[in-house]
């Protein structure tokens, strides 16, 4: 069986660690509670930033900086509708921009252009197109035009639950089904697509959140891995960092995820899809089954 | 001794002078003046509509010129007629010939006429946006850095991601010109196809806070960066642009500017510090209107002979209309909540706190 590689490492952490100041990076927010992760599928569109809850509160620049735009939902001129709602752009060294969104109308506080880390920008809120209260927070690397995972820059924060690997299916013909260990599946050109997320670890019910990456490996070889550290326009479309994968060539039109592509040729098989998190949770899902002629 | 010029020469002088003026009379242009036609209380009419919804108010077949004023947005004619009148849900996208009252959440819009009747509906992810004419649907995807385009039975035309989160928009004609944060430009075709990208110009920080595209595609402007800010203004050559006036600027906006070209693309007109900037890029030309506190609406009356501008300083309003590089024809303050500045039959509609006013400029 031949598994082509589709999917490339994006840019690491690492590599965007280096590029900003010395003194890092704090959370804007005092309450961490991510409720919306960097890559997601966010209604035909890749999340490009983090969505964080924990009910109103003051928003604070993460690094010293210069104001570089600001809109407060509301005023009396805007050239385009702003799903973003009320939202202030600051820009720090080494080239990077923050971008907080959805602030609470009126919250921005009196114009001024520089920022110190920790000073007040605003108080998250709902406006824009938001139906809850919360801030999304995006990063902008002006060198490469790429959004930023946050979390690949913010420091961690605790999380021991693992991501879920709720099921594996095979896409053939555009028909889905189980692969299960044990199945007998036909020859031919296959898609490995997969139910998987990851859970919010401060609530009882079901709130799946984005992964931070997935890896396929058929017959102890890597055939795709996606890892969301970047999102980058190429062509006209936002994509994966350093890839060509947009939002239909990560995940299908249910939000399930689009594992990789590869050739079923008759024999016995030996698949594992690992799922990770930000934290460095993973989970990992190993199927055997057979192709049959 | 003092010599003394005869009275003769005196008296010749003052008949050559008089015969002078009446061969060669200098004409006397006629006086214009600004004139109030009529005033439609829009907000008693919304406080009779006892639903709160929207309500149509005439069937008649008039043209329909578009306004909003605070949450409540309608159509009027010329003559004064209060052809259509509701309450944004959220807000409105408004054209000359239909709109879309779309809630804050929600990704299924309806196009209504002037009347209020449905004519196409479609679906989305963001907000939508029309023309002045409302023959091109957008819609501005709500993380602001994809563009869509649909047609009138709601198929998707065309779609674009862009490399940086959208500042601002001008959507004239065929043409479409986005600014970007990261203080790029792209103008786009019918087809959403870049005709041009690139930066206007190179500041400390890059960044789009106005762009500006002509009916007819042939300039597009921009105001862009922080140290320096500056206005750029280029020109069509052929294929591509290349720019035609550059005008550093005091002004160190950190937010969206206004600004546009006249419908017949002859003057641009930008938010300055002091007033209005005014250009004339065929010819290089640059003025300033002074008004008094930051620009709240403009607009471009009798096929773009004269311009109009409202300034708010406060809890006032000035309403400055000048002859474009001639002079400034009025100036009126006055106290002003809401305020709305467009134009009903190529001339002044004014909306303020709750009243619609038609204002002609005529001669005398």
């Amino acid at each position: 069986m031949t598994t082509p590689r589709r999917c490339l490492l994006g840019v690491s952490a690492l590599l965007l660690a280096a590029a900003l100041p010395v003194h890092g990076l704090d959370w804007p927010v005092e309450k961490k509670t991510v409720i919306g992760t960097f890559g997601e599928d966010s209604g035909g569109r890749f999340f490009d930033g983090l969505d964080i809850g924990g009910g109103p509160q003051d928003v604070r620049a993460v690094l010293p900086g210069d104001l570089v735009f600001l809109y407060d939902e509301g005023e009396d001129y805007s050239s385009l509708p702003r799903g973003l709602g009320s939202f202030v752009v600051l820009h720090h060294e080494g080239k990077i921009e923050t971008i907080s969104c959805n602030l609470k109308k009126g919250s921005l506080g009196s114009p001024r252009t520089a920022y110190a880390a920790g000073d007040k920008i605003g108080v998250s809120g709902d406006t824009g197109s938001s139906d809850s209260i919360h801030l999304h927070f995006s990063l902008y690397d002006e060198e490469t035009a790429s959004f930023l995972n946050p979390l690949s820059l913010l420091p961690p924060v605790a999380d021991t639950q693992p991501p879920v690997i709720r099921r594996i299916l095979l896409s053939v013909s555009d028909i889905l089904v189980p692969l299960e260990n044990g199945a007998k599946v036909p020859a031919g050109q296959a898609e490995i697509i997969a139910e998987a997320y990851d859970l919010r670890q401060d609530v009882r019910f079901h709130w799946p959140l984005g992964l931070y990456g997935i890896r396929l490996d058929v017959d102890g070889k890597e055939a795709a891995r996606i890892v969301f550290d970047s999102l980058q326009v190429a062509g006209g479309r936002l994509a994966v960092g350093g890839t060509r994968l947009t939002l239909s060539g990560v995940y299908t039109a249910d939000g399930l995820l689009r594992c990789g592509a590869v050739e079923m040729r008759q024999g016995n098989h030996h698949l594992i899809l690992s799922a990770r998190d930000f934290a460095g949770n993973e989970t990992t899902k190993e199927i055997s089954f057979t192709v049959r002629d | 001794m003092k010599k003394r010029r005869p009275a003769s020469i005196f008296l010749t002088s003052v008949l050559l002078m008089v015969l002078y003026f009446a061969l060669f009379p200098y004409p006397l242009g006629k006086e214009l003046v600004a004139k109030p036609v009529w005033a439609v209380d829009v907000s008693s009419a919304a406080s009779n509509n006892a639903g709160g919804g929207e309500a149509s108010m005439s069937s008649a077949p008039q043209e329909a010129f578009p306004f909003r004023l605070g949450d409540l947005f309608g159509y009027v004619a010329a003559d004064g007629t209060l052809l259509h009148l509701g309450h944004t849900l959220f807000q409105v996208a408004l054209s000359r010939t239909g709109y879309i009252n779309y809630a804050r959440m929600g990704t299924d819009w309806i196009i209504r006429d002037p009347r209020g009747q449905r004519t196409a509906s479609f679906s989305g992810n963001g907000y939508p946006l029309l023309d002045a004419d409302g023959s091109r649907v957008l819609v501005v995807s709500s993380d602001l850095t994809g563009l869509a385009e649909v047609d009138r039975n709601g198929d998707a035309a065309w779609s674009r991601d862009f490399p940086a989160i959208m500042t601002s928009l001008s959507l004239q004609g065929d043409f479409l010109l986005v600014g970007l944060l990261n203080g790029s430009l792209q103008l786009l075709n019918r087809n959403g196809v870049p005709v041009y990208q690139g930066p206007p110009g190179s500041s400390r920080i890059p960044v789009i806070y106005g762009c500006a595209v002509t009916q007819d595609g042939s300039f597009i402007a921009s105001i862009s960066g922080i140290g320096p800010q500056v206005l750029s203004v280029l020109g069509r050559n052929g294929s591509s642009y290349a720019g035609t006036l550059r005008i550093p600027l005091s002004a160190d906006y950190r937010r969206e500017v206004r600004m546009g070209f006249s419908p017949d693309s002859r003057y641009l007109y930008y938010e300055s510090r002091d007033g209005v900037g005014m250009v004339e890029p065929r010819e290089g030309w640059s003025t300033l209107v002074q008004l008094p506190g930051r620009v709240a609406g403009s607009a471009f009356l009798h096929d773009s002979r004269f311009a109009a501008f409202a300034a708010r300083d406060g809890g006032r309003v000035t309403l400055t209309i000048v002859l474009p590089f001639l002079e400034t024809l009025s100036s009126e303050s006055f106290p002003a909540g809401s305020l709305f500045l467009g134009t009903v039959d190529g001339q002044t509609l004014l909306g303020v706190d709750g009243r619609l006013l038609r204002v002609d400029i005529e001669a005398l």
